[in-house]
């Protein structure tokens, strides 16, 4: 479970003013907004990548910012985090990338044979073929191919929780429900509490248990699909609409 | 008689413009400086534990040294060259000419071996960790790392600090070795000193102490490269653009305090 109680975040402007949310155990949570409202700094504070001027967050009843350092720690290793842009380090092949989310005390006494059994796993679980990859470098991979070893890395060491900061940006519209496949078939294997930010809000309607939506550093809503699809409020209506829009307007561009 | 004529005092707003750029100033200097002290100590910090990896460091050594030689040389052979071609001008007859042998090798030794190569590296490898740092920064790398739990002071930092500081001083030697070598030649061509009467002059006016001035010179801009330009790649900020103007500060910020720290040698270990 993880709560954020009361967040403010400030970057010269006010980004975050208050949020309240709550993401239950086990359950799909998509988190919905316009450019620029504060969803990914949300996302960052989950594992104090992003420290709030004020509130607090908390993962399964540990404090993130009131532990200390050890708090912080056990976290992070509950936590996967899949990055917008995958973050892949530069300089390491995809299967030291992928072993890099094995945690480092566990990672140092496993022996060689089964850091690479669990890498293998990784890969395999995200639709990749890892004879192929595995010595490639980053800038040798695909986008989609980025998302999925972005992925790998996340759920190799067996996180409790998987944070997915907008992962299907940048992605072809085949790429983007293939993705969206994913994250649903991971969640529900590995039995993980999910947290998506998207801006993909059809895709996110489609797969997730409850969602949110920030608007102007608040929570304007929170609440099942069906509700959010029938929502009243004009602001959560008129981004439905603009996102339908939009999404319609890349399938026409896609087929064109 | 008016005492409140307009000219006589600057504008309110000028003056309070005035202390707000000395505010930034300062606040600028000590964030920097409460920063590098910072990263300093979570560095010896992660070398006293040893959690710093081996082969790391030995990685960073070997980019920042062995790849680096060739340029170093060339400076070198150069600062020797020119140095002994001004010395010889300068010599009257009323100077015994082998005095030029101890000018070259005092002026190679005590501050262009240094100096020079401390300015190259500027250069080749501190803007190259600034960039590469930056880009880890704004592609979310950084974070990356931090998310899986490992500190990047201790993967990326430290190793190459400690590169830094054992490289450096091997760079100067072969740097001030290349420059004498190249000095005695051309002492020889130009103005027609020969090798004996060169190394007479050298030895006459030499203290072993110059020696360990320059390695410590060394190690001290050999911690101080490193340190600032993994200092400033860490604090990049925005996209390329962000980069680029933070690599270019980095530059700027390590050419002035190897000039600065260069500057209080003579004072603190001379005198």
């Amino acid at each position: 479970m993880i709560e954020y109680r009361n967040i403010h975040k400030s970057f010269d402007l006010p980004v975050l003013t208050g949020v309240d949310m709550r993401v239950e155990s086990g359950e799909m949570f998509a988190l919905f907004g316009p450019s620029g409202t504060g969803k990914s700094v949300l996302l960052k504070t989950t594992i104090g990548l992003t420290i709030p001027d004020m509130g607090e967050v908390e993962v399964d009843g540990i404090s993130v910012f009131r532990g200390g350092k050890r708090a912080l720690e056990a976290v992070r290793q509950k936590v996967g985090y899949v990055f917008q842009h995958s973050a892949l380090f530069d300089s390491l092949n995809v299967f030291d990338n992928v072993a890099m989310g094995v945690p480092e005390d566990e990672l140092a006494r496993m022996p060689r044979m089964e850091t690479a059994a669990k890498v293998w796993e990784a890969l395999e679980l995200v639709n990749l073929e890892p004879r192929e990859i595995l010595s490639k470098i980053p800038s040798e991979l695909s986008g989609g191919m980025k998302k999925r070893v972005g992925i790998a890395r996340a759920i190799v060491g067996r996180p409790e929780v998987l944070l997915w900061d907008e992962p299907t940006t940048g992605l072809d519209p085949i790429n983007t429900a293939a993705v969206e496949r994913l994250i649903q078939q991971l969640s529900k294997q590995l039995q993980v509490t999910s947290l998506l930010v998207t801006h993909d809000v059809e895709g996110g309607l489609l797969i997730c248990d409850r969602v949110a939506m920030l608007d102007s550093g608040t929570l304007r809503f929170c609440g099942t699909p069906d509700e959010f699809r029938a929502c009243p409020d004009p602001v959560v209506q008129a981004f439905v609409d603009r996102a339908a829009a939009e999404a319609a307007l890349d399938m026409v561009l896609d087929v064109l | 008689m008016n005492h409140q004529s307009s000219g006589a005092l600057p504008p309110p707003n000028a003056i309070v413009q005035w202390f707000a750029g000395v505010g930034r100033v300062t606040h600028t200097t000590f964030e920097h400086a409460g920063g590098l002290g910072i990263l300093f100590a979570q560095i010896v910090v992660a070398t006293v534990r040893l959690k710093v990896s081996f082969r790391s460091v030995l990685n960073q050594m070997y980019i920042m040294g062995i790849q680096s030689l060739p340029i170093v040389l060339v400076t070198g052979s150069l600062a020797g060259i020119v140095t002994s071609q001004q010395g010889g001008y300068q010599m009257t007859s009323a100077v015994p000419s082998y005095v030029l042998g101890s000018l070259v090798v005092e002026t190679i030794v005590l501050e262009m071996g240094p100096v020079l190569t401390a300015l190259v590296l500027v250069g080749r490898i501190g803007a190259r960790i600034t960039a590469e740092l930056g880009t880890m920064v704004v592609s979310e790398q950084i974070d990356a790392f931090k998310s899986l739990g490992r500190d990047p002071v201790v993967i990326l930092a430290a190793p190459r600090v400690l590169a830094g500081v054992m490289v450096l001083p091997l760079l100067v030697g072969i740097a001030n070795l290349i420059g004498i070598m190249a000095g005695v030649q051309a002492a020889n061509l130009t103005s027609g000193l020969g090798q004996e009467s060169f190394f007479f002059g050298a030895q006459l006016f030499w203290h072993s102490f110059d020696l360990g001035y320059s390695a410590t010179k060394a190690i001290v801009f050999g911690l101080a490269i490193p340190l600032i330009s993994v200092h400033m790649g860490l604090k990049t900020k925005g996209g390329a653009e962000g980069v680029g103007l933070t690599t270019t500060q980095a530059v700027m910020f390590m050419t002035l305090t190897i000039l600065i720290l260069d500057a209080m040698f003579p004072p603190l270990l001379l005198n």
